[in-house]
């Protein structure tokens, strides 16, 4: 059983890691045309087609490597350097933290009521930052603890112009809490999709997944909506944290937010939630069904 | 409307205080105490203090940064041939400087912190001295972010020889942004969201719209290119009237600076484009207006109804004034979220209609594409055209600071830029720029320096050739060399880059000289070049413009050695 999982969850890690190169390969796809020996009227002929040269341009036009003979901007200096004079202009090095409160919600569902977040604390520079990263869901009931609940340290590297790379520890909140090693890939994909993937490697051996995929859709330009998926996967069981393996939960997600200010925002939302094979049945075990919908009302704040 | 705003919010943020501006003065609006918006100094010897200054644009009290209790600060009235003395004292309680923007002086005397010199520290003072070699309409400023707090003025050079017609009516006109918040906070809202002030962005309702006009197909067709590129298609400014007040010599719309002419009386303004980050496209709806110089330079006149000022340029522009009413100067900000206005009247007190803002249009497929849109039977219909060169990438253009890169970028200097094509009347172009006397040093340029535009609109990183400032080396130039540099922007927002200390002389398409500037405007994936004659020994800036893209990374230092 354990081993049919652990071969799911690694296919699921493997997928993941797939995507790296995927994101990777947004930067960097198949190599470029030579354009050096290529026949202009030919090139020319495609372009009389009017989708052509967008569909065929962008792939071009973002991403990809360098070419042998590409220029060496530095090449212009002969050697010389810039001056050591005080006072030089230093912005483009600065360190800017920035906290994100994503989510910071009251909910309310058939499964009683909580409290809900998801908080990004980042600082760093354009190409190296801190990201401290932490998501939940506290139920009155019980006060109980929603399995996902964890707090994460990583070290965000960017790798292209649109995408960067996760590699920190993750630290699961509550009973039967798990520490992980975690790596992941985060990005803007074509389309404004915005994904984070993690993979985790628990203390106790166990594997694990967890996938976000989000949209702003601009209904005004202060009026926006969030559709947002979820899905996480295990390799092996947890007793205390009634987590079964292969995947655990999906969940997705609706938040209108109005943004009175940049950094102000109100949001209701709702909240599908369904939990998956043995944690499913961990669920109908203390009487529950798999499925979870609740309402939700925060506030979406960064400064 | 493109965006939503409670009207009377909106109308506050578009026209300012009715009497906004230097909080002492606020008994009495700038243009009554005297023609260029308040004070002008004049002759050899000068004495600026920089101290803060209390101000209200916006019904909210903040603290300017003011040249003798100035803000514009005064202009500058010089004598070719002069040498002038400038005692610049710091009475600010952080380093300030300031950059005689398009002055020929030697490197010391530049301004730039950390290259010309190390700025001036708190409570002292700074002696600048150097000889003027050159006339006409030019301006000072802070090189640093206090340039967005009020600290720059006019600078006015009189031709020591030559007999010149002098018009009846001499007006500077500044266009500039003023914001509540200050500048380092702008900064790191932009770098913490980059569309942090755009609030022209397409919505669902606009594609329901389209959908609706132009069907289905053709309303998904026309986001596809921007969306799988992740490109706004609205982005004109990264800083917008949600915190701007666009100010004419210092004064909100709703104060209305007014320049008196009689009818009959020709005028000259000069025009400055002291925006932070913003383009202002200017127009005054009944007066042709005559082109007579740029950036100092006189060219061949050419008449226009509008023109299009980026940060940095200046314009002189002439007319005879016609009748007795009232003209309404009107600069609408190149993103249309705002406008400075002034007017031109026989008497004080008189107003003109204003136009309404123009709809903001998306940028257009040449300004992502460049050539290859426009052969691909674009809006610009040329017919054939020759293939255009192909754009040389530097290899650090393939990273994470470089967003996109244009391999067949436009060369039409007859564009007037995306939001002023298609206009009824006529609109200035870089093809309308041409120095009267051919060019200054006729050699042809010995080497080609290409050099890129480059950024990363997501995460507001901006470089050239994809290096930012402090990861870059300096471009060398060997002393007296006449070279070539080009430029190819592959970025989707214009940039005006701005060479200290040499002049830039600007080519047209095949490579002929045309007009001689300090500043040139790149539009989106145009590609155009300018010869230097390297003749200013020393250390020196090249940068964009918009002040926080110089401060995001895009700007080199030049050695002359």
């Amino acid at each position: 059983m354990s081993t049919t999982t652990n071969i799911v969850v690694l296919a699921a890690i493997a997928s993941l890691a797939a995507a790296f190169p995927a994101a990777a390969q947004e930067a960097s796809p198949a190599p470029k045309e030579d354009h050096s020996g290529m026949d202009m009227s030919g090139d020319m002929q495609g372009m009389d087609m009017p989708a052509a040269p967008t569909k065929m341009e962008m792939g071009g036009m973002q991403g990809g490597k360098a070419p042998a003979d590409a220029r060496n901007s530095d090449d212009y200096s002969d050697g010389y350097r810039n001056s050591t004079l005080p006072n030089y202009e230093m912005a483009d090095q600065i360190s800017i933290p920035k906290v994100l409160v994503d989510e910071l919600e009251f909910a309310s569902g058939n499964e009683g009521q909580g409290i809900g977040w998801s908080v990004l604390v980042t600082n760093g520079t354009d190409s190296n930052k801190l990201w401290l990263r932490s998501q939940g869901l506290k139920n009155s009931k019980e006060e109980r603890l929603d399995p996902e609940s964890s707090a994460e340290a990583l070290w965000w590297h960017s790798t292209g112009p649109y995408w960067g790379t996760l590699v920190g520890v993750r630290q699961d909140i509550g009973k039967g809490a798990t520490t992980w090693l975690a790596a992941g890939v985060e990005g803007l994909a074509p389309y404004w999709f915005d994904v984070q993937l993690t993979g985790y490697v628990g203390s106790d051996g166990r594997l694990a997944a967890r996938a976000k995929l989000s949209y702003e859709a601009l209904l005004t330009n202060r009026l926006i909506l969030t559709p947002q998926v979820e899905a996480n996967v295990y390799s092996k069981q947890s007793l205390d944290r009634e987590l079964g393996s292969g995947f655990s939960n999906v969940e997705l997600s609706a938040r209108m937010r109005y943004e009175v200010s940049r950094k102000f925002a109100p949001y209701i939302g709702y909240v599908w939630e369904r939990a998956l094979g043995g944690t499913a049945d961990f669920r109908r075990s203390r009487g529950e069904g798999p499925g979870e919908h609740r309402f939700v009302a925060g506030l979406r704040l960064w400064w | 409307m493109p965006f939503v705003m409670p009207a009377i919010g909106r109308r506050r943020f578009v026209q300012g205080l009715l009497v906004g501006g230097v909080a002492s003065s606020l008994a009495l609006p700038a243009w009554a105490s005297g023609s260029d918006g308040g004070a002008a100094l004049s002759g050899t010897e000068f004495d600026l203090e920089i101290a803060g200054l209390p101000v209200n644009y916006t019904g909210k009290r903040r603290i300017a940064t003011a040249v003798n209790g100035r803000v514009p600060a005064p202009t500058l009235r010089f004598r070719e041939g002069d040498t002038v003395t400038l005692r610049v004292h710091n009475k600010l309680d952080e380093m300030t400087s300031v950059h005689w923007h398009g002055l020929i002086v030697p490197a010391e005397m530049d301004g730039v912190p950390g290259i010309s010199f190390g700025g001036i520290a708190p409570g002292e003072t700074f002696t600048y001295c150097f000889p003027i070699r050159q006339s006409g309409t030019f301006w000072y400023h802070a090189h640093t972010l206090a340039e967005q707090t009020g600290l720059f003025g006019a600078i006015v050079i009189e031709p020591r020889e030559r007999q010149v017609r002098r018009p009846d009516r001499d007006y500077v006109v500044m266009l500039s942004d003023w914001t509540d918040e200050p500048p380092l906070q702008v900064f790191l809202n932009l770098k913490k969201q980059s569309n942090y002030y755009n609030f022209g962005q397409p919505t669902v309702g606009d594609f329901v719209k389209d959908a609706g006009e132009i069907g289905l197909a053709a309303a998904i067709k026309k986001r596809q290119m921007w969306n799988a590129s992740r490109m706004n298609p609205t982005d004109y400014s990264d800083v917008s009237a949600a915190t701007y007040t666009y100010l004419l010599n210092g004064t909100t719309a709703a104060g209305n600076w007014t320049g008196v002419a009689s009818p009959g009386e020709r005028v000259r303004l000069r025009f400055v484009g002291a925006g932070t980050a913003t383009f202002f496209d200017v127009r005054i709806p009944g007066l042709p207006l005559t082109i007579v110089a740029t950036d100092g330079q006189d060219v061949e006149p050419v008449t226009v109804d509008e023109f299009r000022i980026a940060p940095g340029e200046t314009y002189d522009v002439e007319f005879t004034m016609p009748d007795a009413k009232p003209y309404t100067i009107f600069a609408q900000s190149m993103d249309r979220t705002g406008f400075a206005r002034g007017t031109i009247a026989p008497s004080p007190g008189m107003t003109g209609p204003i136009p309404a803002l123009d709809q903001r249009p998306w940028l257009e497929p040449i300004d992502m594409m460049g050539a290859m849109a426009a052969m691909a039977g674009g809006h610009t219909g040329h017919g054939m055209m020759e293939m255009p060169p192909l754009a040389k990438h530097a290899r650090t253009e393939y990273g994470a600071n470089n967003d996109m890169r244009v391999d067949y970028p436009r060369t039409n200097l007859d564009d007037p830029g995306a939001g002023l094509r298609g206009r009824p009347w006529r609109v200035l172009s870089y093809a309308d720029l041409k120095s009267p006397n051919g060019d200054p040093d006729p050699r042809e340029p010995e080497r080609d320096i290409e050099l890129h535009l480059t950024g990363n609109m997501e995460r507001f990183i901006w470089s050239l050739d994809g290096i930012k400032l402090n990861d870059s080396k300096p471009l060398h130039f060997r002393p007296n060399e006449r070279l070539r540099v080009t430029f190819v922007n592959d970025t989707m927002m214009s940039h005006p880059m701005h060479l200290h200390g040499m002049w830039s002389d600007l080519e047209d398409a095949a490579g002929m000289f045309q007009v001689r500037k300090h500043t040139i405007v790149v539009q989106p994936a145009q590609r155009l070049s300018f010869r230097v004659t390297a003749d200013a020994m020393g250390r020196w800036a090249f940068h964009c413009h918009l002040l926080y893209h110089m401060a995001a990374g895009m700007f080199r230092e030049v050695v002359v050695a």
